[in-house]
Order: C-alpha cells, then sequence, then structure tokens
C-alpha cells in the first residue's frame, strides 16, 4: 500500500486517522497532502470535511517541504476545535471527556506538539527498552486482574511485539477482542507516558490477534480474487484500524489491486479496487469502468 | 472479597501508569445496586487529560478494561471521571 486517503472533520483527526492506517506513530515519518481544507457550514450546516494524503515517508529526507505543510495542518486544527463540538454531539457517550479533552488540547502549550516531529532523527528510541516497559505494564494488569498467564515481550524490526498466554487470559479477549483492542490503547499510552516515544506495537492476548489475521487475511483473498475477476471495487464492512490493516497487508501481497480506506472511526472501513490496466486505445473505456465499479451499494460486502 | 474488588485494583493500576502523579490518584468503588459498581476515579487536575485521552480513548479503554475486571465477579462496572 503507497498511501491512504483520509477524510475527516478536520485536518489534524485525518491526519491522525491515517498515521493510525498506516501504523505510522511518528509524525516525521509521513509525508501529508492536504488535498482539502475543511469548512465550517453555516450554522452546522454544509460544509466539507478535510481530505488528506498520507504517505509513508523514505527514512532519512529532508524537512524542509514537511514544515510549511505542518504549519498548514495546525491552523486548520484550531479552525476545526470549535466545529469539533458537533461531532461530540452525536457521540453522546463520551461528550463528556471529549470536551474536556479538546479543552485540554488547547490549553497545553504549543512546544509540546512541535518537539516530537523535530526530534526524532537525533535521539533513536530504544525499542528493547520499550518493550520491557509493556511487559512490565501487562504483567501488572495480569496481576491486578488476579489472572495467571505470561507475557513475553519482543522487538521485530520497528514493532513491539507482546504476547499474553495463558488459559485465563482469555478474559482479557472479550467479545470481539474488545478488551484486547483497549489492552493495546492502554499499554500505547503507558509506553507514551513513561518513554516519551511511541512505537508500533503488536499484541496478542490467548492467540486470538493470531487466529484473527489469519482468518481475515483468508476472508480478504477471497474478496480480492473476486474483485479480479469482476473489476471495480468492494467495499468492506466497518473494521478496526489493525484489521484494516490485515487486509491491507493482503491485498499489498498480491498483484493487479490495490486498498484503501474511507469513512470516519469507528465506521471506517476498507475499499478494494482492482487496477485497470492503462493501454492506450482502451483509456477512455478505463474511466468508466472505475466510476461502474465504485457504487458501494451494488457493491457492498456482506 | 468485597464487592468490586477486582474493579477497584485494576482501576487503580491502570490509571495510576498513566497518569504523571500516582500519588493523588483515588479510585473509589461504589455499589449502585446488586450486580452494579461504579468505579469513580480522581487524579491530579493536571493529570485528567492523560486519563481521558484525545476523543476520550484513553477514557473508552479504561471503561472497557473496568468491565472486563467486573466480568471476573459477575457485576456491571461503570467508571466516573472526576476532577
Amino acid at each position: 500500500m503507497e498511501w491512504v486517503e483520509v477524510r475527516a472533520k478536520t485536518v489534524e483527526l485525518a491526519v491522525e486517522a491515517g498515521m493510525q492506517e498506516l501504523g505510522i506513530e511518528d509524525r516525521e515519518r509521513v509525508e501529508i497532502e492536504i488535498l482539502q481544507e475543511p469548512e465550517r457550514g453555516f450554522l452546522g450546516i454544509g460544509g466539507k470535511e478535510a481530505v488528506v494524503r498520507v504517505k509513508p515517508r523514505p527514512a532519512k529526507k529532508r524537512r524542509r517541504r514537511k514544515r510549511s505543510k505542518e504549519r498548514r495542518g495546525q491552523g486548520a486544527k484550531g479552525k476545526a476545535n470549535s466545529g469539533g463540538s458537533r461531532e461530540q454531539r452525536r457521540e453522546d457517550d463520551q461528550a463528556r471527556e471529549g470536551r474536556r479533552d479538546e479543552k485540554k488540547q488547547a490549553e497545553r502549550p504549543r512546544e509540546e506538539r512541535k518537539v516530537e516531529p523535530t526530534t526524532t532523527a537525533a535521539q533513536e528510541p530504544d525499542l528493547e527498552a520499550m518493550a520491557k516497559v509493556v511487559g512490565e505494564f501487562l504483567e501488572g494488569l495480569l496481576a491486578a486482574f488476579g489472572l495467571e498467564g505470561e507475557v513475553e515481550v519482543g522487538v521485530e524490526e520497528d514493532t513491539i511485539v507482546a504476547d499474553i498466554r495463558g488459559e485465563q487470559t482469555q478474559a482479557l479477549v472479550g467479545p470481539r477482542g474488545t478488551v484486547r483492542e483497549a489492552i493495546h490503547e492502554l499499554a500505547k499510552t503507558v509506553l507514551q507516558r513513561k518513554t516519551q516515544h511511541s512505537a508500533r506495537l503488536r499484541l496478542d492476548i490467548a492467540g486470538y490477534a493470531e487466529r484473527r489475521r489469519q482468518a481475515l487475511t483468508i476472508y480478504a483473498n477471497q474478496l480480492i480474487d473476486q474483485v479480479l475477476e469482476d473489476g471495480g471495487e468492494l467495499m468492506l464492512e466497518p473494521m478496526s484500524a489493525s484489521d484494516r490493516k490485515v487486509i491491507h497487508d493482503a491485498v499489498a501481497a498480491r498483484e493487479g489491486v490495490r486498498s484503501y480506506s474511507e469513512g470516519e472511526a469507528p465506521r471506517r472501513y476498507v475499499v478494494i479496487s482492482k487496477i485497470e490496466q492503462p493501454t492506450e486505445e482502451a483509456a477512455p473505456e478505463d474511466s468508466a469502468a472505475v466510476e461502474e465499479g465504485s457504487d458501494p451499494d451494488t457493491e457492498a460486502a456482506p | 472479597m468485597p464487592k468490586g474488588e477486582i474493579v477497584d485494583r485494576v482501576v487503580r493500576y491502570v490509571v495510576s501508569e498513566i497518569v504523571a502523579d500516582p500519588g493523588a490518584v483515588e479510585v473509589t468503588v461504589v455499589e449502585q445496586g446488586p450486580s452494579e459498581v461504579v468505579a469513580e476515579v480522581h487524579t491530579a487536575k493536571s493529570d485528567m487529560g492523560r486519563v481521558i485521552g484525545r476523543r476520550g480513548r484513553v477514557a473508552r479503554a479504561i471503561r472497557v478494561v473496568a468491565q472486563a475486571a467486573a466480568d471476573e465477579e459477575g457485576l456491571t462496572a461503570g467508571v466516573e471521571f472526576i476532577d
């Protein structure tokens, strides 16, 4: 997968979602292209979402161009914060925290946001030490739950890999893996808090993630076969960021298809799209084929 | 074992791990009914944002984990963040 295109209320939120999608935590390691700045509608009616394209940045590149974009993103964020209250009203169960969180952000000194992207090149975080922090947190969590199990942590390339094993640890998976997801979120929060760094974290509990990854990969490949046969695009049901990553990886491993995500979490979903081969005479037909296939209602996944 | 003890332990642990000032963390588990408890969480004012997180993500995760802890005791658990 080369890049993701993300729509959200604000540039900041779109970038964040895009980075999550790509599994990249570090702002320095993505290239951001703002395709559309958000516009507020009149009295909350109308208006446009922000559209950004987020792309992994190859290691070690100059920072010159990115800076100006960063500034644009921040400017847009301030504008959109006030519009954010509309979104909160919809998500009523988080309304309270959301508003407070927003206030918090406004209070937060600016430097804090700027420091992160500019210092990463200078001090590479020690992933092994970070993995240890995650391991300690998870062991403490098991103890707090009073569950027996083993925690194993390690580092694979740029990713911290944590595995909680043991019969009793099934309780930490939860229905459809919701508890595992929450623990993942908390582990990342603790990591950031204690080390001032983020890293990709893969967390498996009681073999759940691995089983799910396998099942999703099989599912994705069936859909890819279908898209390759029928052409056009196929819209999947909404999924978590980690599930979408599995689909994106499966698509990336196959020829002739590409994938991207649309919508806003938690209703964000992947679209698998056939790459039409542009030949000289078939060029006009091509666009017609894409248009036909992109109808979301006729191509909806099960 | 008092009702909600696991909820108490888990919420206390998670919140303390996240905040900058664990000493200021107070968790009180209040019985709301025969099988329902609410964990009231106080932190230092400056830590509230950490515990809630961007768009309430951390708070939501704490709620999910608190419910998982409550499941161990056959309870329903809510979490309230009070400043």
